[in-house]
């Protein structure tokens, strides 16, 4: 199979150790086997990384990548990845990002940047279509990342220059450091922005003029006005444009998934103080959209004046329940604030305000006292405190040097039954879905490759039952029960066939929503584009094929770090203690029943949680089994 | 003369309608081969930034080669791209940065309201839109706000005070 578009046909292979710089062709069969994005980064990495390295050392390899779909005119075609291990999880790590970075990549003519080796001071890569170059970067070492961003354009004359950087947070490896990109957009989890600022690089500047070639012109605009009408049409839409993200906040207080005070409850009796109404009639100014995206959920918002006084993007629903409910926080200005903090810093707002919120379940159970924390009181809901917190986790100043470690490491360090209030799966903290009152998220979260995680499967079919959707994609005899969100049974199945599908969706370049929620694409929808995009003919079942090939990849990277099924595991709160208010009172995860079912329909082994030979030879990674062999770990 | 227009607080910067333009004249996505561009400009405004077809064009008094006219009858600017020879006077001369050099022909290019990026905005308010029409939306969205001030006073039902508000 010819590619005859979509494809920029280059990776760009940068040593910051020898200052060396290479440009390679984009071999086919990898094209064809892991189509781009995520897949392109698991295969690569996998190969190139060698087990139980330092995350932190020049060892690691940091890759992004873009889908043979971005910077095309797909609905939300606009995505890039960046991935390499995690120093948050110590396992595979991987976030993604949208705005106009990733398409400007192809427009200069990569699909792919594997960054290899530490520079000996910081460097920031400048990529001017063929011309790229390693450039001094001590004059924006210490800056924030709007600053990064307008300085590195002036000082190229150009300012439609993309530039993906880190903060000071990632400058000082906070270990849930942020890849911000556009200013506000950011590939948040697992520390990918550490790993930046562990190989001293603080920005990858991007600038390109070449074409993104169509396999089928006669036809494209044609389908493409399809595509585009159909994500108007939907249902979901108009709610998306009105609110963004933010209405979640609502949505959730109704079904009781809302992270509140450290996920001890579901429910939150200030919720609308933080609500996508609030917000929208308070604080919007406009919505923005990322590249070739018709739904346009990117707030720009302000707070006009006050100790909070900004303007910016932001902030999605992760951002106001973790630095809101999830800490007990109300003060609107303040949550917008600390979230407006999150990005100028770049850092993950999940693991920031989850982080913080463990720390005050801490201290309201006097684990932490003032002797810790310098003298600061943890009480729940304190505006002030929690923009003081994110300003010291940033920075990693007094206590905030602790928790910049992210909650799992701190509460080794604390002790004390610490480790019991943290709302963690493989070191990364849960997202805002309190598994209790909805089983598939609880489910996802324990068997997501980078650690807790709603993203890897994003299982939101059952959220406000998608039943006629369940129906398309599963099949009518999976009902009612798998549209039921309290009910376990089916969850194995669905979140497994949804991680298959987002492994797709994240490796052609597109947005999950329009493709996970709402479920308006699916398999033939992508394949339809990838056919008047690149050439590719390929069937659904081919698609499903190279997701699950791409899902048992990243399970082997994490095999060979140590983890099994014993790992695939929630914080007790969730299997033991029942939801004490809410719609999901009474309610635990059962997470065994739902694993077995899982990794039964995974054809993975039931004891160890890891895939089979069989199953690797099916899926072409017989080279996986012999590496997996070779380091002793023994497959069914 | 008409011209391209969308308000840039309505805009969402999506550049959905430069990628159109790119791949309806040249069959490829890029967007230096686009005759307009999307500009982000902070805070909060998305400009899509075409030719205007000024009544004087400045682009067409500066060139030596006399490649580009003014169509008497519909008022459009163009240019002959067989005449122009890719000297930049034309880009220097406009005041709104709306003519560009193709980056493989090196021949300036420049909007001439096809109208094919009209149907691809997904906000649905890109238009081609003459002055007249601009001064009379501009007029009415003036009125809008300051209705919002005189109606506190007006003792009328307040299903009336909502009655065409946006």
């Amino acid at each position: 199979m010819e590619f005859k578009g979509g494809y920029a046909g280059k990776i760009l292979w940068i040593n910051l150790s020898e200052k060396r710089i290479k440009k390679e062709p984009l071999p086919k069969d990898l094209a064809y086997n892991y189509l781009g994005g995520l897949g392109f980064v698991s295969r690569i990495l996998f190969d190139l990384i060698k087990p139980k390295i330092d995350p932190l050392s020049p060892e690691n390899v940091l890759a992004f990548a873009t889908g043979p779909l971005t910077g095309t005119l797909f609905p939300q075609a606009s995505r890039y990845i960046v991935a390499a291990k995690s120093p948050l999880t110590d396992i595979w790590g991987s976030a993604h990002s949208a705005g106009f970075w990733g398409p400007e990549l192809k427009f200069a003519g990569y699909d792919m940047i594997i960054i290899r080796g530490r520079a000996e001071k910081p460097v920031y890569i400048w990529i001017n279509d063929d011309y790229v170059e390693i450039l001094d970067a001590s004059h924006l070492w210490g800056l924030n990342v709007l600053e990064t961003e307008d300085i590195i354009r002036r000082d190229h004359g150009d300012n439609k220059i993309r530039v993906a950087c880190i903060g000071p947070a990632g400058e000082k490896l906070v270990r849930f450091a942020a890849v911000m990109n556009d200013k506000c957009r950011a590939a948040a989890r697992s520390g990918m922005g550490t790993v930046m600022g562990s190989k001293n690089l603080k920005a990858i500047a991007v600038r390109g003029s070449k074409d993104i070639k169509i396999a089928d012109p006669n036809r494209y605009l044609k389908i493409i006005k399809e595509f585009q009408q159909r994500m108007l049409n939907n249902p979901f839409t108009p709610s998306r444009i009105k609110y963004g993200t933010n209405n979640l906040i609502e949505l959730m207080q109704e079904i009781g998934r809302l992270p509140t005070y450290n996920m001890k409850q579901g429910v939150f009796e200030e919720y609308h103080k933080i609500s996508g109404e609030y917000i929208r009639t308070h604080y919007l100014i406009k919505p923005r959209a990322c590249f070739a995206c018709v739904q346009r959920c990117g707030r720009h918002t302000a707070v006009p004046e006050g100790p909070y006084a900004y303007v910016g993007g932001g902030p999605e629903f992760e951002g106001l329940s973790a630095l809101g409910s999830r800490c007990g926080v109300s003060h609107t200005e303040a949550v917008l604030y600390a979230n407006h903090l999150c990005n100028l810093y770049g850092m993950d707002v999940i693991s920031c305000g989850a982080t913080i919120s463990w720390a005050m379940e801490c201290y309201e159970k006097g684990i932490i006292t003032e002797r810790d924390t310098g003298g600061l009181a943890l009480k729940w809901g304190d505006p002030e405190l929690l923009v003081k917190l994110v300003k010291m986790i940033a920075f990693r100043e007094g206590f905030g040097n602790l928790l910049a470690e992210g909650s799992w490491r701190a509460a080794r360090k604390i002790g004390h039954g610490a480790e019991k209030y943290v709302m963690h799966v493989k070191k990364q903290e849960i997202a805002g879905q309190e598994p209790r009152a909805q089983k598939s998220m609880g489910l996802a979260s324990a068997t997501a490759a980078r650690g807790a995680d709603h993203l890897y499967a994003f299982p939101v079919l059952d959220e406000v039952g998608f039943n006629e959707e369940i129906k398309r994609r599963f099949g009518e005899q999976y009902l009612p029960e798998m549209a039921d969100r309290l009910n376990p049974k089916y969850k194995g199945i669905m979140v497994a066939e949804c991680e298959n599908f987002a492994a797709v969706v994240e490796s052609v370049g597109v947005c999950k929503y329009g493709t996970m929620i709402p479920p308006e694409f699916y398999y033939e929808d992508i394949a339809l584009a990838l056919e008047i995009t690149v050439g590719f003919k390929f069937t659904s079942t081919e698609l499903r094929k190279i997701g699950e090939r791409i899902v048992n990849l990243n399970r082997a990277f994490n095999a060979r770090e140590g983890v099994t099924r014993k790992d695939d595991t929630l914080p007790e709160r969730f299997l033991k203690e029942p939801a004490p208010k809410g719609p999901a009172k009474g309610q635990i995860v059962e997470l065994n029943q739902m694993l077995d079912e899982y990794y039964i329909h995974r054809e993975w082994d039931l004891k160890n949680g890891l895939p089979t030979k069989k199953k690797l030879e099916e899926l072409n990674l017989s080279d996986v089994v012999g590496q997996l062999e070779r380091i002793g770990i023994l497959l069914q | 003369m008409k011209f391209l227009y969308i308000d840039p607080l309505e805009c969402t910067g999506c550049r959905i309608c430069e990628m159109v333009c790119s791949f309806h004249w040249e069959k490829v996505l890029n967007p230096r081969k686009s005759r307009l561009r999307v500009m982000r400009v902070e805070a909060g405004l998305d400009m899509v930034i075409a030719c205007r077809n000024c009544a004087k064009p400045k682009c067409m008094e500066v060139c030596p080669e006399n490649a580009i006219r003014k169509v008497e009858s519909t008022g459009l600017v163009v240019v002959d791209e067989k005449k122009c020879t890719g000297c930049t006077a034309c880009i220097e001369a406009c005041p709104f940065g709306a003519i560009y050099m193709h980056p493989d022909k090196n021949v300036a290019i420049k909007c001439v309201l096809c109208g094919t990026c009209v149907k691809y905005c997904p906000v649905g308010t890109l238009r081609i839109i003459s002055p007249e029409e601009l001064a009379q939306y501009n007029t009415a969205r003036y009125i809008k706000k300051i209705k919002a001030t005189f109606l506190e006073d007006l003792k009328i039902p307040e299903d009336a005070k909502r009655e065409g508000d946006p």
